[in-house]
């Protein structure tokens, strides 16, 4: 995977680039500020990687997507695409920046229209982008098909005349009609039988290798996100509590809460787990108080402070020369790391 | 010792206008009490059709059942009548559902609903069904019983919902037990939990527990035997330890291969099973894996291989690895 | 999808009855409307109160006209009067429906589930009445009073529908690439309920000539030509001076066709349930 120096260099050795993705304090909330989805999240997504978003389910990982696409209204906070604000883009602009952004989404049947034929389907963001001619547009949904695994047959039928398997390629054709840059994939495995899930990992694999797509995967399946990631960020309440690149986090993840759901995924039980300790989700809408760290209540390496004052993100590896994104988590055991501190790649 | 079920060749099928559609094709297997097996297999290999058959449902409109036996404790439940059945579930063979949102009743109390359960099969005072209530209640792990038997089904979370799931279930202390995908809804803290509570009652009750399940890493948890079905066959028969060290049947291994590994290095390639599974209408003859088999020769595609039998494991198949 | 209903339909005996019958009607109507038959309703072709016979196979009326041939002309109309109210009707709740569930709990919204509130509210034969008055008698009134009341039954469904259609991911897919309000609604979320519309649609159908045998009955229905509602009214008189003939011919040909329709309904209702009881 390449990458390119562009932009000012912030500091001696860093590798620094336009992140493709970045949002910078995100926040977002529904029922006027009841329920908080997202909350103050800053990410970077560095093109022709995958990020892997993971976290239960109400974490706020597709909240996050569909804020990106525009489906939802963030209250406050950036989005930026290429280093531009999405909020502050003109309908034209907003209109190239949605052709190269698309998302796949977790169940096949939903995401496909029942009542219109695959053709017209992945015909359908050409035509709503006017990207060709009516010619190269039928060329483009072919060969769209062919890279999915697909062929000509399958252009004039409908949805519920394949397998899930197979509507899950559909839709990821049509995401990929359009020549996108960054794919979100919210859950897009989650629902099919694993060796199905096998078949669409290796195609996202090819899709990564051939075509250098950037991809931001989320899931709640570790397993999955370790196939696929360069890198790897938690969420727990709508927060991120911790980003690093995916080899550090599987092996030494940082994050108490990541390290418990680590130990979940390999089948085991973290030790003094006791029998409250498992309502992680429960009282989704119980606030924290403001003022403390989000997981306190659950944290087997809880400290005093940790119920007084929220901790800070830090970085506790900077991204380095060789490509390894930055590790950065917010907890208060990592308090005697100085932010922005820039250290050798010391694996 | 009598198996708690008793499964012995079950045939389920799907009558259609151009004949009967095989679904399940003669399946038999045992638990006994105390023990947990596993069915293991992916969408549309016939586990769902197993469960209702066991559970008494069938025949329903449009699809037909046979056996030479369907037993819960040596009585066969498709002797029985209607009514002699259906007095059966709940009592001695009870099931646990996937979606424990949609399984409950949303207008009424957890407690309500277990009570009702219990008075239906055992009857007795309003004060015995309420200690039986709040007993099944605190077996599944819930310190503040009375608060849980008070609430409506939406005020739990997800893993909450399936434990008074289970209560429900477990309060006639059945015999045998039917959990279908009881932890695909949920997250892995609440699997952890369920998949603990379950094997608690298990021993307790000396309850027959058979999991159907898609994921082979919670039946590897949670069971001690599991049967790999694929396309209405059971292909493997073996415990889960050998199944993942050894597995013998190239679908089983197929399956193994596939599921994504946490490592500390990153797989290189996916490996996955060519093809696709094949419609009910559509089964190739001979072994159904056949066309898909890396291993299959020509008479594999002639003749169904039958199980092997060592000391109750084995693999269908002519030529296992 | 069709292919799968078609089939369903075909093995439901009841249903296949309703669809014959409602065709047979259909083929008659169409006869009528290219001029093969009962042209010649209006004349008065025999003696009054004839029996059945060879020339009359329904005998005549009070005034020698041929009952058979007023009630094929009454097939046509019954036709004409159902179908337009269907179709304007049916369009009009999809259009509006459609949009009061796009629009849910908006503006648009507000405005017209008060204007279907308004209209459910007023008794709608007085509205009939009213129309009638207003257009100074002009034969299109009947039907004007219909479309104007029927539409509101199928905007309820539809909005209701459409509100649940909305949620769904391929609409968000659809958001997603930035497609606009208007063309969402009308080529993704519409066409998911054309299966609603269609058994919707011969529930209407039934209503109008249930309406408009009423309205024949207060004198407020078809002006000209003749309709089963115009004959089932002039017989109210007539079977007390013991005269069945347009008693019999209206109401068995008003039974045959409604009861077609209504086993039509029931039948595709089932067929066109995808989330059958086999899923």
């Amino acid at each position: 995977m390449t990458m390119s120096m562009t932009g000012p260099m912030t500091m001696p050795g860093a590798a620094e680039t336009t992140p493709l993705l970045e949002l910078r304090d995100l926040c977002l909330s529904f029922q006027r500020q009841e329920h908080v989805a997202v909350d103050r999240v800053s990410l970077k997504i560095t093109a022709g990687r995958t990020l892997g978003l993971v976290g239960a389910s109400g974490a706020g990982k597709s909240s996050i997507a569909r804020a990106i696409l525009g489906l939802l209204k963030p209250d406050s906070g950036e989005i930026l695409f290429k280093g531009e604000n999405i909020n502050r883009m003109n309908p034209r602009q907003l209109k190239m920046a949605r052709q190269r952004i698309q998302l796949v989404f977790q169940e096949p049947s939903a995401s496909l229209s029942p009542r219109r034929t695959v053709e017209q389907t992945l015909l359908e963001p050409l035509q709503h982008f006017a990207i060709g001619s009516a010619h190269q547009q039928r060329e483009k949904t072919l060969q769209s098909l062919q890279t999915v695994g697909l062929d000509q047959s399958a252009l004039k039928r409908y949805p519920h005349q394949f397998s899930s398997g197979q509507q899950q390629r559909i839709a990821i054709a049509r995401a990929l009609v359009t020549s996108p840059e960054l794919l979100i994939a919210d859950e897009a495995v989650a629902a099919l039988d694993v060796s199905i899930q096998a078949q669409i990992l290796q195609l996202i694999q090819q899709l990564q290798r051939d075509f250098g797509i950037t991809f931001l995967f989320i899931s709640h399946d570790l397993a999955v996100i370790r196939q696929i990631a360069d890198e790897v960020a938690v969420m727990y309440r709508g927060q991120v509590l911790e980003q690093s690149p995916a080899d550090r986090f599987f092996s030494r993840p940082a994050h108490p809460y990541s390290r418990i759901l680590l130990t979940f995924a390999g089948g085991g039980t973290p030790q003094n787990w006791t029998s409250d300790k498992w309502n992680l989700e429960r009282n989704r809408n119980a606030g924290h108080r403001a003022a403390a760290c989000v997981f306190a209540g659950f944290c087997p390496e809880k400290m005093t402070v940790c119920e007084n004052t929220e901790p800070v993100l830090r970085y506790i590896q900077q991204a380095d020369l060789h490509g390894q994104g930055p590790h950065c988590v917010k907890c208060h055991l990592y308090d005697e790391v100085e932010s922005n501190e820039y250290r050798e790649n010391e694996l | 010792m009598t198996a708690a079920l008793r499964v012995k060749n079950l045939s389920v099928w799907i009558e259609s206008r151009s004949g009967r559609i095989p679904v399940v094709d003669r399946i038999s297997f045992s638990i006994k009490a105390g023990e947990a097996t596993g069915l293991v297999g992916e969408s549309g290999c016939g586990k769902t059709m197993t469960a209702r058959a066991i559970l008494g449902q069938l025949p329903v409109a449009g699809i037909g059942v046979s056996s030479d036996g369907i037993e819960v404790n040596g009585k066969d439940i498709y002797s029985l009548n209607a009514r002699r059945r259906r007095a059966l579930l709940g009592r001695d063979i009870a099931m646990i559902f996937q979606q424990p949102a949609t399984a409950l009743d949303p207008v009424f109390t957890i407690g309500q609903q277990i009570g009702a359960v219990y008075r239906r099969h055992f009857g007795g005072s309003q004060q015995n069904i309420r200690q039986t209530t709040l007993e099944s209640l605190q077996s599944v792990g819930f310190s503040r019983a009375e608060d849980i038997a008070a609430a409506y089904p939406h005020q739990l979370s997800g893993g909450m919902r399936q434990l008074a799931m289970i209560a429900m279930a477990t309060v006639c202390k059945p015999a045998v037990i039917v959990a279908d995908e009881p932890t695909t809804a949920l997250d892995s803290s609440s699997r952890a939990l369920i998949l603990q509570q379950l094997k608690h009652l298990q021993t307790l009750h000396q309850t027959a527990m058979l999991y159907i399940s898609h994921d082979l890493s919670v039946v590897r948890q949670a069971c001690r035997d599991v049967m790999v079905m694929y396309c209405g066959r059971i292909m493997e028969t073996t415990d889960c330890q050998s199944l993942f060290t050894h597995a013998r049947h190239p679908y089983s291994a197929g399956l193994l291969a596939c599921i994504p590994q946490l490592g500390a290095t990153r797989p290189a390639a996916i490996s996955s099973i060519p093809g696709q599974v094949p419609g009910a209408a559509d089964l190739p003859g001979g072994c159904h894996f056949a066309p898909r088999c890396s291993r299959a020769e020509a008479r594999c595609r002639e003749s169904v291989p039958v199980m092997t039998d060592e000391d109750g494991c084995g693999a269908a198949c002519f030529r296992p690895l | 999808m069709t292919q799968n209903t078609w089939r369903r339909l075909r093995s439901d005996p009841y249903g296949m009855s309703g669809l014959v019958l409602v065709t047979v009607f259909a083929l008659l109507a169409t006869c009528v409307w290219t001029g093969l038959l009962g042209h010649g309703w209006s004349e008065v072709s025999g003696g009054r109160y004839e029996g059945a016979s060879s020339g009359h196979w329904f005998g005549t009326n009070l005034l020698g006209q041929d009952i058979f041939g007023r009630t094929l002309f009454g097939t046509a109309t019954a036709f004409e009067v159902g179908l337009l109210v269907t179709f304007s009707s049916t369009l009009l709740g999809m259009a509006l429906g459609g949009l009061a569930g796009w629009y849910s709990h908006g503006w648009l919204d507000e405005i017209i589930l008060w204007l279907k509130g308004v209209l459910d509210s007023i008794p709608f034969y007085l509205f009939a009445a009213a129309v009638a008055y207003a257009l100074q008698g002009s034969p299109w009134a009947m039907h004007l009073a219909m479309i104007i009341t029927f539409w509101t039954t199928t905007a309820r469904i539809i909005r209701g529908e459409v509100m649940r259609i909305k949620e769904r991911e391929f609409i968000e897919a659809a958001r997603a690439i930035g497609l606009p309000g208007l063309k969402t609604v009308f080529r993704h979320v519409l066409p998911n309920t054309f299966h609603i519309l269609l058994v919707q649609g011969t529930i209407v159908f039934v209503a109008a000539i249930n309406t408009e045998v009423i309205l024949s009955f207060l004198g407020l229905g078809i002006q000209d030509g003749v309709s089963w509602g115009l004959m089932l009214a002039e017989s109210s008189q007539e079977v007390l001076a013991g005269h069945f003939g347009n008693f019999i011919a209206a109401g068995t040909s008003l039974f045959l066709l409604l009861m077609g329709f209504n086993l039509l309904a029931d039948a595709l209702q089932d067929a066109l349930d995808v989330r059958g009881a086999l899923n």
